[in-house]
This record gives C-alpha cells, structure tokens and sequence, in this order.
C-alpha cells in the first residue's frame, strides 16, 4: 500500500537524492572547514574551559 | 598586557538552587520509576487507587526523569560553565531566577495533572495545553538568558559546548511548538491538530528529537566543558568537536521515523529514518572518542577521583547507547525489538549510564566548588559508583534478555504453521522473572543516588557557600584587536553568535522539512477507506477514558505486516483507517496484547469482567485492575465542546450536533452496551464510565471489516 501511496506522488524519489545531496555538501564542508583552521586558534579553543577567569580560583578544590 | 581589566561576579546561587532540585527530583522521579516497575510483576501495587496506576505513573516516571531530573542537571551545569566559558555573569539575575521557579512550578503542574490522568498521550509530550503554554514561556526565558549572557561575554570565541547549549535551545523550541499543536476541548483536555499517520510522524519526530536535543546535545555541551576542566587538560581534538556538532544536528533530526518501522507511515519516510540513524553512528562515536581519549595520560586519576570515574562510564554508556541506536533503527531488527523490552533497556542505558552518570559527576564536582571545601567523602562517592553501576547493569541485563525473549516468542511459528504462543499472555508470563530482577536494579542504582544526596549534604554543611565567584577578564572590544592571524570562516563564525545560531537553526530545519514535507503531501493521499467513519459521541467519551488512563503504555493499535502479528491479532493496519484518530494511539510499547482489531473479539461482558478483575478472565495478567472504571460515572458534560474541538481539527461531525443528537445517539449507544451486558450475566448502568470504555473497544478495527472489499487487503508475508 505504501507504495501506492507513494506512486501517487509525483517525482517522491527526488527526496531521498534530494537529502543525500544535502548531506554531502554540508559534511564535505564541515570537513573543508574543520582542516582549514589554525594550529595556534585550535589551540586557544582548547583551553578555554581551562580557564575561567575566577580571581582566587577555587578550582584548586579536590573533590 | 591589556590594562582594562574588568572585575566581575559568576552567580552560583543558581547553580546551587538547581543542583538541589537535581537531585531531589531524581529521586522523586526514579522512586516512581520504582512504583511502575514493581507493579510489572506485583498489580495489586497500585493499590487499586487509581492515581498510582502504571498508565498514569508511567508518563509522570518518564517526565520527571527527562525534564525534572535531567532537565535541572542541565540547567545547573549550562549556568555555571555558561558563565566561565563567557567570562560574564549571566544575562539577568532576574530571568535566571524566573527561568529556576517557572520550570519547577511547571514540574509540580506535571505531578499533579499526570496522576490524575489529564493526558494528550504523546508520548514525552503528555501534559496539556495551558503547561504546554508554561513550557513555552519558560523556555523562551531561559533562551533570552542564554543568547544575552552570550552577547555580553568577553571572551572572543564561543567554545563548543556553547554551540550545544544554543541548538539545545532552539532545536526545543521548535519541537516543541510543532508537536503542541492542539485544539482545546476544556482547561485541561486538548485534540492534537494532527490526525493517525501525520499525528504519528510528528509526534515520533518530536520524540526523537527529544532524546536528542533534551538528552543528549546539552549533555555533550556539558561533557565539553566538564571532562576536560575534572582531568585538566584539554579535549582531544577541538577539530573533532568541531565535525561532532555539525554532523551530529544536521542527522539527529531526520532520525525520527525509525520509531515508526512497519507501521502504516509510508515505506519513503521509514527508510529515510533508518538511513540517517545508521549515519548517526559516525559523529556520536566522534563524540564518545573525544571524550575518552581526552583522559589520554590521565587514566591514573580515573582510578582516584570519583568524578572521572562517573564521566568514563557516561561517555561509555553514550557510546553503547548511539551504536545500538542505530541498529535498532535498521528494519530487520526493528522487526524483532519494536515494542518489546528491547527499547525499555536501550533507552535506560542512556537514561542510567549517560544522563544519571554525567548528571552525578557534575554534583560531585561542583558542590566542593559551590561550598569552598573538599567533599565530604571519597569514599563514599566510590561506594555509590559501583553500586550504581551494578543496579545498571542489574537493570539492563535482564530487560534485554526480557525483551529478545519477547520478540521471538511473538514470531515463533509450530512446525505446522500456527502460532507457537497463540495466547499473548504465555510470552509475558515468562519475563515476569526478567521484571522482578529489573526491580532490584532499580533499587541498588536508588539507593546509590541516597548515598549521593547525604554525601553532597554533608559537604554543603562542612563547607561555606560561596555565593559569587570574583573573575576578571578584559572587555570584548579589546580582546578583538589580539586576534591570533588570520581569520577562517569557523573562527569568525565563533565569534558571531548570532550568525551562528541562524545556521544551526537552519541546519536542524533542513531535516524537519524534508520529512514535514512529504507529510501534508501523504495527508492528501492517504486512500480514505470509505467504511472508515468518525467515532460515536460515546466511543470518543470511551477513547478519551483510554488515553486517560495511559493504556496506550502497555497496549499498541498498529499491527505490523508480518504474518506473525496478522496471525495473531487479524488484518494488519492501514494509514486509511486512522484519519479520525486524534491523537494517534499507535503505542510504542506491549505489555499486553496489541488492540487495533480488538472490537468484537470478546463479548462486552468479557471487558466488563476483565476491567473488573484482569486475572479473573486471564489468570496471570499483570494488568491492574481497573475497578473505578465500573463505579464512576461517565462525565458527559463536556461532550458538546470535545465534539467542537473535533470538528474544528477537520473530523466531519454535522454542524449543530454536539446540541442535542449526539447525546441522544449516546444514550442509545449506552443502552445498547448495557442490554449486551445484560446478556452476559452483568448488570450495569448505562451511565458509568466502563460502558463508554467498552464501546470503543468493540469498535477497534471493525471499519474495515464492514467494508466489502473497498481496502486492497493482500497480507505481506513475513
């Protein structure tokens, strides 16, 4: 029946390249993306939870 | 060196307010978890009362563990590393507090009204239209709080878990609104807009992605931040993160039919629900590898400090539960786990393992923090570690041996042909063991979280609340100038947030609209099955009383088209038979027998004595007993506006009949029920609650069967 369904509706098969289309495009350039950047900003990023900027850090705390 | 340094103060008293609640509801909401789970084995633990009956408990379990329990943790945990990440105080003290009592008053709304059986029935989704509206309202502060506490951060870059928290925000938004759709009938008493397969595709877009953007997104802001800041270092690869987020909103929200294999939803949506899940392996798996091998060099402290030793089991249980998401969501499988077990423990190892542990490890990280002072004890912490992990696994283990269990008996075949478990019962029967073992589970993994709440109390009261946090950071605008090189797109991308949150927001729109899509297209092609007629004034009374009572968490309306569920429960279902059905009552969950075709499978006397006592009509039914339904009397003066209601979301009732005919047509309906019962040896008054229950019963999936051959039945082989 789903088929019947679906045949009823003009081109549906243009949905499923439709979305695989659009995925690829955006993790293609996720990726191009995500290479592009620099060593010294990855750096930075990675330490900023390490950094919380509190005056008398109270992260010397051992739980 | 930048001279214009500013001081300022991180509000903590937030943080500490919804840590407090974090756990309170979760113990509430796993003591009643505890209720629902005993009565799986043991009925008569309801009481006979009717307010703590499985279907109505089991909704208030779910609400108050997804957005009590985990909800608070995730609040807690965004406003304190909300502000460090942003080296700002939030946005307003104000909304910040209007957000904590908005969302608990909302929560309190959801104990009161779930007991009481003011339910939609969509599942996650239960409570109705005026804290639908509460939900909103708060959810919009909290936003406004979050993006404003971003705007005025001076810190450049928004770090990756900011991202999570902002689709978090939006993403919930959005679902939210899409699947609170509803025409109200009465202050608590609503008719979802949507009807059967559309209702369904909504609802189970919106539950997915609940999972995901309730559940999971905002935990992973959280282990961004967490992880790394408990081992002190780094993550491991910032690309990853980066790759991780993209990936991860982009598919989550397409994922959602997967819930919906082998239903009467059209086979496009199905596959495209089972294609993007398998997809979702990849950047869940990304994520869970970031997280471990961040502890790369550090697994010495794992063996030390309880706080690791939670995360490494939250980011494991996280992994386990996106690798078998997946393939859950592959049709094969789907065909044996839907509806069984199966799904009870997949979504608890995420619940127990990801949530429940990444929540714990946050408490025992932050309250020696809040309270300037070590926790009060190690030892202690470990202790609940290893018995929370052992009540998981105590859990789990046995609902998945229950599940498979399930599964198989249901599609055994005899060497002749026929059923080998024709009596839907026997297979219950024999994972009662399976729900009693889960039950001592369920405790040990409790008692844990007591241990946790007199530990956390005991630093509290051995430390001083520190109720601000001095921090200083230079402004924003000086900052900018210091900018390393050259600039990429991400890198100008993490410093706009507003730009930031457009693409997010259109990432998880794109998914939404491609399935949305095609659903008003099916609405307009869905073969209307011309014996297929709205329900009588009585059988909507008896469906409303069904979704009041949450029968739909142990009962499905959907027979799948396998000849093991046509052999058992007659013709499979067709999207053509649902298009009155507002809300869809297609179930995710079988405790019992499936009912799409129950209407006149017993006698009306049957039901009577059944609702009465279950075990007097099939001795070994775990269903509790349902005696009230035969003493109260059947409210029917709401009829005309719940008949308006559904008229106005598109069901054909002639204008002007809620006024006058349709209680004539019920009383006569009634009567009818009566005279039957009558002739069972019953005697009952037409005016109680059971004989409007009784009549939708027997019209279940009795539309099609007084059609001469109008539906295109062929049955497909499985």
């Amino acid at each position: 029946m789903e088929q019947k369904i679906l045949s009823g509706l003009d081109g549906v098969s243009i949905y499923g390249i439709i979305s695989i289309l659009i995925f690829f495009v955006f993790f293609t350039i996720t990726l191009l993306w995500v290479f592009g950047l620099k060593k010294n900003h990855l750096n930075h990023m990675e330490k900023l939870p390490l950094d919380g900027g509190e005056k008398k850090s109270t992260d010397n705390t051992q739980s | 060196m930048n001279t214009n340094i500013e001081t300022f103060k991180y509000d903590n008293r937030i943080v500490r307010a919804f840590a407090i609640v974090t756990v309170i509801w979760g113990i509430v909401g796993m003591l009643v978890g505890m209720l629902a789970a005993v009565q799986l084995f043991f009925p008569d633990a309801n009481l006979n009362f009717q307010f703590i009956t499985f279907g109505r408990i089991r909704p208030l379990h779910t609400n108050a563990v997804i957005f009590a329990f985990v909800g608070n943790g995730m609040f807690m945990g965004i406003y304190y590393s909300l502000q460090r990440l942003c080296k700002a105080r939030m946005f307003s003290d104000f909304i910040s507090w209007f957000h904590f009592w908005g969302w608990q008053a909302i929560i309190v709304a959801a104990a009161v009204t779930l007991p009481m059986g003011f339910t939609t029935s969509k599942e996650y989704a239960e409570l109705e239209w005026p804290i639908k509206i509460a939900i909103a309202v708060v959810w919009v502060a909290f936003t406004v709080n979050l993006i404003g506490t971003i705007l005025k951060r001076r810190e450049k870059h928004m770090y990756v878990a900011i991202w999570f928290y902002l689709a978090t925000a939006l993403t919930v938004a959005v679902l939210h609104i899409t699947n609170s759709m509803t025409m109200p009938a009465g202050w608590f008493k609503s008719y979802s807009m949507y009807a059967g397969v559309q209702d369904a595709l909504v609802q189970w877009w919106y539950g997915h992605n609940a999972v995901a953007f309730f559940l999971t997104t905002p935990y992973l802001g959280l282990m961004y931040y967490f992880l790394p800041k408990a081992a002190n270092r780094p993550i491991f690869s910032y690309r990853l993160s980066i790759i991780h987020f993209w990936a991860l909103i982009f598919i989550y929200i397409w994922a959602g039919p997967h819930h919906l294999l082998y239903t009467a939803l059209p086979d496009w949506a199905q596959s495209l629900g089972m294609v993007f899940s398998l997809m979702l392996i990849a950047p869940s798996w990304g994520g869970m590898l970031n997280g471990l091998l961040t502890l790369r060099g550090a697994w010495d402290k794992v063996r030390q400090d309880p706080v690791l030793k939670f995360m490494v089991v939250a980011v494991t249980a996280y992994g386990m539960a996106t690798l078998e998401g997946p393939l859950l969501a592959i049709k094969t499988v789907n065909s044996l786990s839907h509806y069984t077990d199966w799904t009870i423990a997949h979504v608890h190892t995420g619940a127990l393992g990801w949530n429940g542990f990444l929540t714990f490890s946050m408490l025992y990280y932050l309250y020696p923090r809040l309270y300037k002072t070590n926790l009060w004890s190690t030892k202690l912490a470990n202790y609940h570690f290893w018995i929370g992990l052992l009540g998981m696994m105590f859990y789990i283990i046995p609902i998945y041996v229950a599940g498979i269990t399930e599964g198989l008996m249901w599609k055994q075949f005899n060497k002749d042909g026929f059923l080998q478990y024709p009596n839907f019962l026997e297979t219950i029967v024999q994972v009662v063991p399976m729900f009693r073992l889960r039950a001592i589970g369920g405790t040990l993994y409790l008692v844990g979280v007591f241990m946790m709440a007199y530990n956390l109390y005991r630093t509290a009261r051995a430390g001083q609340f520190e109720p601000d946090t001095e921090a200083q950071a230079a402004p924003l605008e000086k900052t900018t100038a210091l900018a390393h090189g050259k600039s990429s797109w991400h890198r100008a991308l993490e410093g706009k947030p507003m730009l930031f949150t457009v693409l997010a927001f259109v990432a998880i729109l794109i998914g939404g609209i491609v399935e949305v899509i095609p659903m008003y297209l099916i609405k307009e092609n869905v073969p209307t099955i011309s014996s297929v007629h709205p329900y009588t004034p009585l059988e909507v009374l008896g469906r409303d009383l069904y979704i009041r009572e949450g029968c739909l968490g142990c009962h499905s309306q959907m027979i799948r088209p396998f000849r093991s569920e046509t052999e058992r429960y007659g013709e499979y279902s067709k999207a053509g038979e649902f298009v009155y059905d507002h809300p869809f009552l297609w179930g995710s969950e079988r405790k019992g027998p499936d009912l799409a075709r129950e209407g006149g499978k017993y006698p009306d006397a049957w039901h009577y004595n059944h609702m009465d006592d279950p075990r007097a009509t099939s001795p070994g039914s775990i269903m509790p007993r349902y005696s009230w339904l035969l003493t109260q009397k059947l409210e029917t003066d709401s009829l005309p506006s719940r008949l308006n209601a559904l008229r106005r979301v598109g069901v054909p009732y002639p204008a002007g009949y809620e006024n006058g005919p349709a209680q004539k047509d019920l009383q006569a309906q009634a009567e009818k029920v009566v005279a039957n019962l009558k002739q069972g040896g019953v005697n009952a008054d037409p005016d109680k609650e059971i004989v409007a229950l009784i009549a939708f019963l027997q019209r279940l999936g009795t539309d099609i069967k007084s059609a001469p051959a109008a539906a295109p039945i062929t049955t497909a082989a499985k």
